[in-house]
This record gives C-alpha cells, structure tokens and sequence, in this order.
C-alpha cells in the first residue's frame, strides 16, 4: 500500500530514536499500513473483534496495577506480571496522546503461551490493528495473542 | 482651483468624505470596525498619516518629481514615502509612548497599504492643490476617514444583538451600511464642489 | 541620449530610497538603543543585558525561565511577575489579566515589559532556581545490574540550590539510532548542602531513549545538560512521623532527604521501606542502615518480593504494605513520602489510606 503523506510522518515517527530507542518496526521492511493489512488477515478470522481484545488486555491490566509490580493470577488461569516505570509512552498515531510506562506480560497457565505487552498496544490494536513489525522487541503474534488471553 | 484650504478641510470631512464617496481604504475599514475602541485607535493613525504624507509627498512631487520629469513614477516613489514615514512614526511612537505604541499596535504598519492614503497623495496631485490645501485636504480626508470608521463601528455594535439572516453577516451587513452611509453623505454634496 | 536619462531616474528613485533608509537605520540605531541595563532579581542577583528587547527573552537569556506558554505574545498571561522599578507604564495588552489589587502591586507581564533601563523585578524563588547547568559525567557506578549511581561536577553556574527531594532534567544527545535529543527527569539523590555536585540514581527502562543512553553510551568525563530544580516533593516541617518507602530507583529523593536531615538534626520517628524483588536489586543498604546511628529512631527495612531459597536472604520477604503496621504508631500523626514506579505509588498509597494515614499526608512526586 502507498503511504498518504500523513502516514509518512507516522512512518517516519516509528522509526528507532524517535519515540522509543528502537522503534516500532523491529527489521520488518514493509511499511506500518502493510503490516497492519497483513496482520488483518489473521486477526478477521478470529471470533473475537479488536475492541474484545483490547477491552480484555485492559481487563488484565486493571487486575493486576495494584499488584505492586509482581506477579499475580487473574481468574485462576492467567498469570500477569505487571511492572510500571516513571515516565511515558507516546504513541506515533497523530492525536493519541500519552501513556503511562509499563510492561504487562501474561502467561496462559493452561496452554502456557505468553505475551508481552505495554499500555501503547492496547491502543494500537484498538485504534489501528497494529501490532508491530517482525523483529520488534515488543512484536506481539495475535494468535499468540489470542490464545494467551482467551483459551 | 482657488478653493480655501478651510473649506477644503471641512469639504473633505463631509461633501466628499474619501471612504464613502470614493470608497478608498474599504480593506482595513471593514476588518477593523468591529470594536469602536480600535477604529478609534485605527482612525488616528490614519489621521497622522495622512496629514503628514501629504505634506511630505507635495515637497517630493514639486522638488524632485517634476523637476527630474518623472512622473510616471510617482505611485513608487509616493508609497516608499509613506511606508519609510510609517516605519519612522513606529520607531519614535515605541520610544516615546509605549502606551500609544500598544494602542495603535499593529494598526500603525497596516496603513502602508491603506489605499486612502495613497488615493489622498494622488488626488491632491491630480487637484493641483497648493501646500496648504494639500495639507487641509490631507488632515481633513483623514477625519473623514475616522468618522466613518467610528460610525460603522458603533453601528456594528449595537447590531450585534440584533437579528441578521446569515448570508449577509459579516462583510454583506457592513457592505450594506456603509451604502446606506455614503447615500446620507450624498445629502452634504450639494453645499461645496470641491472636485 | 534615452539611456541616461533611464539611468538618471533609476539613480533618484534609488536616492530617495537610500536617503529614507538611511534615516530609518538611524533612528533605529538612535531611538532603539538602549545600552546594556541592569535587571536586579529578587535583590540577589543582578545580570546585564541589552536594552530593547521584552523582559521575558532577556531572562531566559540568562538562564532564567520564567514560564510561558504562549512564547511571549501575551496570550497566555503566565509570565507573571513584579516589577518593582523601571518597568514603564503599565500596557493595553496587560491590563486583562489582571485584577486592581494586582496592578497596585506592579504585577506586570515579563513578555510585555521591555527592557529600556535599568530595572528590579521579583519572581518567586523556585523560577528564580530554576537555571541550565553545563555539568561533566565525575564518576559513574554501578548499584546493581540495572540501577547506576552518577556524579556531576557542576561547572557554569557552578552552584545549584535545591531542597532535598526535588529533581533535575537530564538532556541525553542524539546517539546511535536515536536521531532526537530527548530530557528526562530524574530525582536528586545527594544532600543540598553539597552545592557544586548532583548525584542522580538512575534505573534503566526497557526502550528507554534517555536510561539507555547513561546506561551504555555516558562515560565519565562526558559534558552534560541538566536543567533544575523542580519538583514539590520535599520533607514538610512538622513533628509527624515519617514513613519512607521506596522501591528501585526511588532511593535518591530520600537519600536526599535523610543526609538533608541527618545535617540539620531530626528526632522525628522514621521507618524506611525498601521494596525489591531479590537480593540483586539491593544497594546501598549498609548505608542507609547507618543512618539509625545518627537519629535518635530510624529503622531501615528492605524487603523481599522474589527472594530465592538460594540467596538465603533473612529479612523480611512479600510485599511492604503487611509490615506497615509495626512501623506507625499514630497513622494520624504520619507523613508518608513515596518514591518509585507508578504501580508501587498506587499500591503503597492504598496500603497507607487502609491503615488510616490522611491521604493529604501522603507526599510523592508526580513526575509521572
């Protein structure tokens, strides 16, 4: 997909040293609309919408804030280490605001995938389906994604 | 023309007021009158302005232009005039009296383009106006201009509450009344021919 | 015959404009200049700058930032300050933002006042504080495997003034892949009687463009920007009980603190939690345990989340919150100061409230 000049400036906001030291693409050379419209196709085919997804990770999320930065387990099933850093996340889509810093990192103690992620992705997946390029440190699989929250 | 530089002065004020007979100067009339306070402030300037560069552009147009046979430049050499005496005014102005500088605020740089001033040098050129006619001519044009920025001011004022379909809000309304205004000002025209 | 006389009307067009100019740049060199003058601050400290240009821009070119957030049009009315002497009549543009009694009192906006004359001004201490610091790496250590303690030598100001708990922004360079220069703030962790050093205890952030910077790019001997202090986080004077807690990088306010108040004599009842996860991320423990020598009731607990059996750690292990109780004896008649991750504000605020402490007594920095 051809990037308007809008999303050139997005692009460009999601290359390493600009918001975070390494950047939202990790080695991925395909542009953030591609990434998006590839990981689209995966994402469709669950049952699940986007805005499920996110409302979930918040759900964790919010379980797991006053844990005091370890681990707990949510529901029985899910450990959430939830660990929080002074300072904030800026997202690279315009009008997005600022996020607090964290890592949420949950592990399915039944099928035992894990998944990490910060308080920008739900975000990103809400508002965008983006899920970072291939070979981020902060890439999230969204089957991994999937099974790690909902089975 | 042997006009009397005292009826030139009122003349100018009212038979043939410049904004609403020649509608000169409309750009900064319409955009500024929306407060009487900074048309006030507008007009005064422009008042200053114009009886100054009157004068200034008589001497420039009877010592250099004519002599050197160059009329065609006149329009350059006039409007240089005018913005280098704006800019001067500025520099003493802030000196001088902070207070009047803020006042007048960006109304002073604005006039350099207030086709007014300009029309008044060329009229008094075409008029052939003596100094001290220019000089009437000049003080009182500028008057003019005041009075009729203040009067569509204080009508924009108290229109304001009042109800205005939209197509004719804004520049439509004001248009309107300074028809209206120029219509009354026609009454005066009958009592001195300056033109 | 017809070139020269093109020649000659180009040459008087041209003269009448040279002359005009010429006037104008005369009277700007005559009638806007106005010498080097003098602005005396608070009747501490007196800078001389160049006359002509507003208050505010003069300030900040000496370092001194009063707020703005309009950039100096007088839109915004935030650079409020007094001027006592030589700040001309008071403008059009000033006049809204102010009520009478304030313009009795020469409040005036520094965006709007020009500098003409010599002139006094006041402007409340923490601006007046407030400065940029050129500053060079001294000694760089290692805490644990992620927490470093670093040292600057001031240089120009060479002195800074801060209370004890307040912090600094660090200004980290482009380097590497990061092609923007980026300020960060971190809380100061040595005592402010110590005025010609700053001690910051930074802890790395995964991702972080500033934390991974001093963390693998700062040598010693490096020149630094700092700008400082800020910050409300700071001891009250009162004859409450204090309760630290902190958890990783949150020991240098209250280091800060304990040295500040270790000078000045306390012989208020202190207790000092430290969370961490294993015995790695303790630092600086017999340190601050010497502190109970020096008050007359000080108690240092560091405690364990994540301990190992291997580590064979024989304090206090969970979380700090259930230890609480053993520390306040009148939780109404308790301060408590926090330091650390959003998350531990959250929890340990929670703990506190729980247990009674007024929510209006608990003091942590907001630096989020």
């Amino acid at each position: 997909m051809k990037l308007s000049p809008n999303d050139k400036i997005i692009q460009d906001k999601m290359k390493p040293g600009i918001l975070t030291a390494d950047g939202f693409l990790g080695t991925d050379k395909r542009n953030f609309r591609d990434i998006i419209a590839e990981d689209m196709k995966v994402t469709s085919t669950f049952e699940r919408s986007l805005e499920d997804i996110s409302r979930r990770m918040e759900y964790l999320m919010e379980k797991s804030f006053l844990s005091y930065d370890s681990s707990i387990v949510v529901d029985g099933k899910y450990e959430v280490e939830y660990n929080s850093y002074r300072g904030v996340l800026l997202s690279p889509f315009p009008k997005a605001g600022r996020f607090g810093k964290a890592t949420i990192k949950v592990t399915n103690m039944k099928n035992h995938f894990s998944v990490m992620w910060t308080p920008l992705h739900v975000h990103f997946i809400r508002d965008y389906g983006f899920f970072e390029g291939k070979g981020s440190k902060f890439r999230i699989e969204p089957e991994i994604l999937y099974k790690a929250i909902f089975d | 023309m042997e006009i009397s530089p005292w009826v030139l002065f009122w003349a100018s004020i009212f038979t043939s007021n410049i904004l609403l007979t020649n509608f000169l100067g409309m750009c900064s009339y319409l955009s500024v009158s929306r407060e009487v306070e900074s048309s006030f402030g507008l007009g005064t300037a422009v008042f200053f302005v114009t009886t100054a560069t009157t004068a200034i552009n008589w001497a420039v147009y009877h010592l250099i232009i004519l002599p050197a046979d160059i009329v065609y430049l006149q329009y350059i050499i006039f409007i240089i005039v005018i913005a280098a005496f704006v800019q001067l005014t500025e520099i003493i102005v802030e000196r001088f009296s902070p207070v009047l500088y803020y006042t007048l605020g960006i109304f002073l740089p604005l006039i350099t383009v207030n086709c007014a001033i300009l029309g008044i040098s060329l009229f008094m050129i075409i008029r052939d106006y003596s100094f001290i006619q220019s000089v009437a001519f000049g003080a009182g044009s500028g008057l003019g201009w005041l009075l009729a920025i203040m009067l569509l001011a204080g009508i924009r004022t108290r229109l304001r509450e009042k109800f205005i379909p939209t197509g004719l809000q804004g520049a439509g309304m004001s248009l309107l009344i300074t028809g209206i205004m120029a219509l009354a000002f026609i009454g005066f025209s009958g009592i001195v021919n300056v033109q | 015959m017809n070139y020269l006389k093109i020649i000659n009307e180009i040459l008087i067009l041209a003269g009448i404009s040279g002359v005009l100019s010429t006037l104008i740049v005369v009277a700007k060199a005559i009638l806007q200049n106005y010498g080097d003058c003098e602005i005396d601050i608070n009747g501490k400290r007196k800078v001389t700058v160049k006359g002509g240009s507003s208050l505010l821009t003069s300030l900040a070119e000496e370092s001194i930032f009063v707020p703005s957030a309009c950039g100096g049009r007088g839109s915004c009315g935030a650079c409020k300050c007094t001027v006592i002497e030589g700040g001309g009549p008071i403008l059009p543009t000033e006049k809204p933002f102010f009520t009478a009694k304030e313009l009795a009192e020469n409040n005036r906006l520094a965006c709007q006042v020009k500098v003409k004359n010599n002139i006094k001004i006041e402007i409340p201490e923490e601006i007046f504080n407030i400065r940029k610091f050129k500053s060079k790496v001294a000694k760089i250590e290692d805490y644990t495997y992620d927490i470093k303690g670093l040292t600057f030598d001031l240089i120009s100001p060479s002195e800074i003034d801060f209370k004890a708990g307040q912090y600094v922004q660090l200004r980290s360079p482009k380097y590497a892949k990061v092609r923007e220069s980026v300020t960060r703030a971190y809380s100061i962790s040595s005592k402010p009687s110590l005025k010609n050093q700053l001690q910051l205890i930074i802890r790395r952030v995964p991702e972080g463009i500033c934390t991974s910077w001093v963390h693998d790019f700062l040598k010693e001997g490096q020149d630094v920007e700092i700008t400082g202090p800020y910050g409300d986080f700071f001891i009250r004077d009162t004859k409450a009980d204090i309760i630290f807690v902190a958890g990783g990088s949150g020991k240098a306010p209250i280091k800060s603190m304990l040295e500040d108040l270790a000078e000045k004599g306390c012989d208020r009842k202190m207790s000092y939690f430290f969370g961490a996860r294993t015995t790695k991320d303790l630092y600086l423990t017999e340190y601050i345990e010497s502190f109970s020598k020096v008050f007359p009731d000080f108690t240092y607990y560091p405690v364990l989340s994540h301990a190992e059996p291997e580590e064979n750690w024989q304090g206090k292990t969970g979380f700090v919150m259930p230890y609480f109780p053993e520390a306040i004896r009148d939780p109404k008649n308790t301060e408590a100061y926090l330091c650390g991750s959003p998350g531990m504000i959250a929890a340990v605020t929670k703990g506190l409230k729980d247990l009674g402490v007024p929510e209006d007594k608990i003091y942590y920095d907001s630096f989020a």
